[in-house]
């Protein structure tokens, strides 16, 4: 009981993680590395935040 | 047997409390039965109603979705479905299911409950659900597309016109909540005007100083915030620096449409990005503290189920329950701009068909849970304090002596020195007549905070702390409506010139942002000079916009079921579709021709050109006629879409028209399904 009480928490830690990693671009920073087979660097990070927010900045907005 | 008892035990809960909350007369209801009668329904509607259209009408299964079939590390990714619900509620939560429910108080707070959690349950998710489906069997095409392809062309050039000019009214309506909170207080000013120094500084951060660093920068952000709010309260408090950071309404409008043009013309990076992450994480936050406050301290509601305003004489708004009390709530029960989110966005991302169960209904569940908050918040303020700081000064006077004598007279009892206590504890100098919604539900929200931790010694700073994220939260919502539309209009543009299309030609940027922020500036800058607090007029002109667009997804998703099953299952998206048309047709005529000058614009511009000339008769009376107009032309687009696709429905059901659908063919998963 106890261990599966530690994994509900681990997964939903997890999952808060991962919805922090998504709305802050991380999870896309890191597709575009592999997707484009580049390191992580200053450059590399400009170069995402155009492409992502061109995009981004062009979707509608809920009010 | 154990489910069946548990579910049969919450379908209890639910009639029980919402009997609670109907039979309710004359003594405060506990929040709590609102709560669990919300919550209950909404595991029912879950369960049950959206699980039977799931299983039977969209029959979800394994089929890869486009985020598998053309994932593309972009925008195409198969996503962990929970890190795919935090991203859709992030999207689809703007500050309408805060500001609506709050507004519609004024009947009391049961009409706004039901529809809130009804409307939600058997239309706006529904709604969501069905077009994120459409949408995924499309290789995530968006609500225009989809238009044009099921529907027709006209269809879809129609659905893009109306959403231009909806996002031109959404964009006035909220820079309208900005200036009526923030007129006259210099604390919120500064606080606001601190914000996008910040973002500023953010937006370096992340792009010179430490790139890719999101969290650390947003932690930085928020961080100089609160010290921002506590730089007001140092900005009020002396004499010399508050003169600074005080001013009228006409003013701040002309700020905001200032701002509203750099923020669409900088680059992105530099302000509206950072801005976007800041204002995502302290919704999230707020709305988390928020729930917790009002589920653990379940505050009594002060308003009564009922007010005398709904045979249509409310101050707030002019009109009766039906049709107004749901073009007010708008966002809390539907929205059509959700479309916006659910197709395009959202289906690129889901990993698995059935994840649009979850993620399409259950965030639209959740965001009716925030306008139910918010409703709460409001309702809990004594009636007589949330009638005086929202209602115009063109209805209960200009005085505070007058207002009080005119609320006490409608039967809500408040005094002048409780409101100048009231204000005094908020570090504000009147709250009297801060129409808009923003400022009552602060003030409810700080109660309720300051019952959390610090009681009334921190309720000044919890006021500015719930004004800083409603503010920043709309003005996001602002930069990058004014961004959005400006990319439409140059999408429009580029069918006269290919180079007005091209987002890049800097003439072309300026020109079309310059449009934009100048047509909802206009509506902006006359809701603050209207005598009657500019809200009247038009947020009911933005529910009945924001409606009408939920109407045109309607129609495309009805006509998606009637290609699948012919006539067997229309009736999911033909009965909100029925209701919403009903709702709109019913309101935007009443606002058009109601012979009354509070409601029909005609009608008010009638009775202005009647009465004594003054120097601003002959705007008001443009302004009312051209409310009208827009009105019009808002109904007679949305009618052409519905009769369009009526036309398509009598075809396939009449065998005249083929039913070829263009959904994307049957490829099986290859994903693992995860843990």
């Amino acid at each position: 009981m106890k261990l599966h009480i530690m994994n509900l928490w681990r997964e939903i830690l997890q999952n808060f993680r991962g919805i922090l990693a998504e709305l802050s671009d991380q999870n896309a920073y890191q597709r575009y590395l592999v997707a484009h087979g580049q390191a992580a660097s200053p450059e590399a990070w400009r170069e995402f935040q155009d492409h992502h927010w061109q995009a981004k900045s062009r979707r509608g907005r809920c009010c | 047997m154990t489910g069946r008892i548990l579910w049969a035990l919450i379908a209890v809960a639910a009639a029980a409390s919402l009997g609670v909350v109907a039979q309710s007369h004359g003594e405060p209801v506990n929040s709590t039965w609102l709560v669990v009668a919300a919550v209950c329904t909404y595991l029912i509607g879950y369960r049950f109603y959206a699980g039977f259209i799931a299983a039977k009408v969209m029959a979800l299964d394994n089929r890869a979705t486009p985020a598998e079939r053309l994932r593309d590390g972009h925008d195409y990714e198969p996503t962990n479905k929970w890190i795919v619900f935090g991203h859709h509620f992030a999207a689809i939560a703007g500050p309408g299911p805060l500001v609506g429910p709050t507004l519609a108080a004024q009947f009391g707070y049961l009409p706004g409950f039901l529809w809130i959690v009804i409307g939600c349950v058997l239309g706006g998710a529904i709604q969501d659900f069905v077009v994120l489906f459409c949408s995924i069997r499309r290789d995530g095409k968006s609500l225009g597309q989809m238009a044009r392809e099921e529907i027709g062309k006209v269809g879809g050039f129609i659905a893009l016109i109306t959403v231009l000019l909806i996002m031109v009214i959404l964009l006035a309506v909220i820079g309208l909540v900005v200036v009526n909170t923030l007129k006259g207080s210099p604390w919120g000013t500064f606080t606001i005007a601190a914000t996008m120094p910040i973002a500023i500084f953010m937006g370096l951060y992340l792009r010179y100083w430490r790139p890719g660093k999101v969290l650390e920068a947003s932690l930085i952000g928020f961080v100089f915030l609160m010290g921002a709010i506590f730089g007001g309260q140092a900005v009020n408090n002396s004499p010399s620096l508050s003169a600074w950071f005080t001013y009228s309404g006409p003013a701040l409008a002309f700020a905001l449409i200032l701002y509203g043009f750099f923020a669409s013309a900088l680059p992105v990076w530099l302000l509206l990005a950072p801005r976007d992450y800041l204002s995502t994480f302290v919704k999230l936050g707020v709305v988390l503290l928020l729930g917790l406050g009002v589920v653990l301290l379940r505050p009594q509601l002060e308003m009564p189920p009922l007010t005398r305003f709904i045979d249509g004489t409310g101050p707030i708004f002019a009109g009766k329950i039906f049709p107004f009390c749901f073009i007010t709530i708008a966002c809390g029960a539907v929205s059509g701009f959700h479309a916006l989110i659910s197709s395009g966005t959202t289906p690129k991302l889901l990993a698995r068909e059935r994840h649009a169960h979850g993620v399409g209904y259950g965030s639209m569940l959740l965001e009716s849970f925030v306008a139910v908050m918010a409703l709460i918040a409001a309702s809990s303020l004594q009636p007589g304090v949330y009638f005086a700081v929202n209602s115009p000064a063109g209805i209960v006077g200009a005085t505070p002596a007058a207002a009080v004598a005119t609320i006490g007279n409608w039967g809500f009892p408040v005094t002048t020195e409780q409101m100048s206590s009231l204000a005094t504890s908020v570090g504000e100098q009147s709250l009297f007549n801060r129409t808009g919604g923003a400022p009552s539900l602060a003030l409810g929200m700080a109660r309720l905070f300051a019952r959390t931790g610090g009681g009334q010694a921190l309720m000044a700073f919890w006021y500015h702390f719930a004004i800083m994220f409603e503010v920043l939260f709309i003005l996001t919502t602002l930069d990058a409506g004014t961004r959005v539309g400006r990319f439409m209009l140059q999408d429009l543009l580029g069918h006269v010139s290919p180079k007005l299309g091209q987002t890049n030609w800097m003439p072309g940027m300026l020109g079309t942002s310059a449009i934009v922020v100048a047509a909802w500036g206009y509506f902006l800058y006359n809701g603050v000079i209207d005598p009657l607090g500019g809200i009247n007029t038009l947020w009911p002109l933005f529910g009945i916009a924001n409606q009408l667009l939920a109407a045109v997804a309607l129609c495309v998703g009805t006509t998606i079921l009637i290609k699948m099953h012919g006539a067997r299952y229309m009736w999911i998206t033909c009965v909100p579709l029925a209701w919403l048309v009903l709702v709109c047709f019913t309101a935007g005529w009443q606002k058009i021709f109601s012979p009354l000058p509070a409601i029909g614009f005609l009608a008010q511009a009638d009775a202005v050109a009647a009465a004594k000339q003054t120097a601003t008769s002959a705007t008001v009376i443009f302004n009312a006629r051209l409310d009208a107009a827009v009105t019009g032309v808002f109904l007679i687009l949305v009618a052409l879409i519905l009769i369009d696709s009526i036309r398509v429905w009598i075809g396939i059901l009449g065998g005249s028209r083929p039913s070829t659908t263009t959904e994307t063919p049957f490829v099986a998963t290859q994903l693992v399904e995860e843990a």
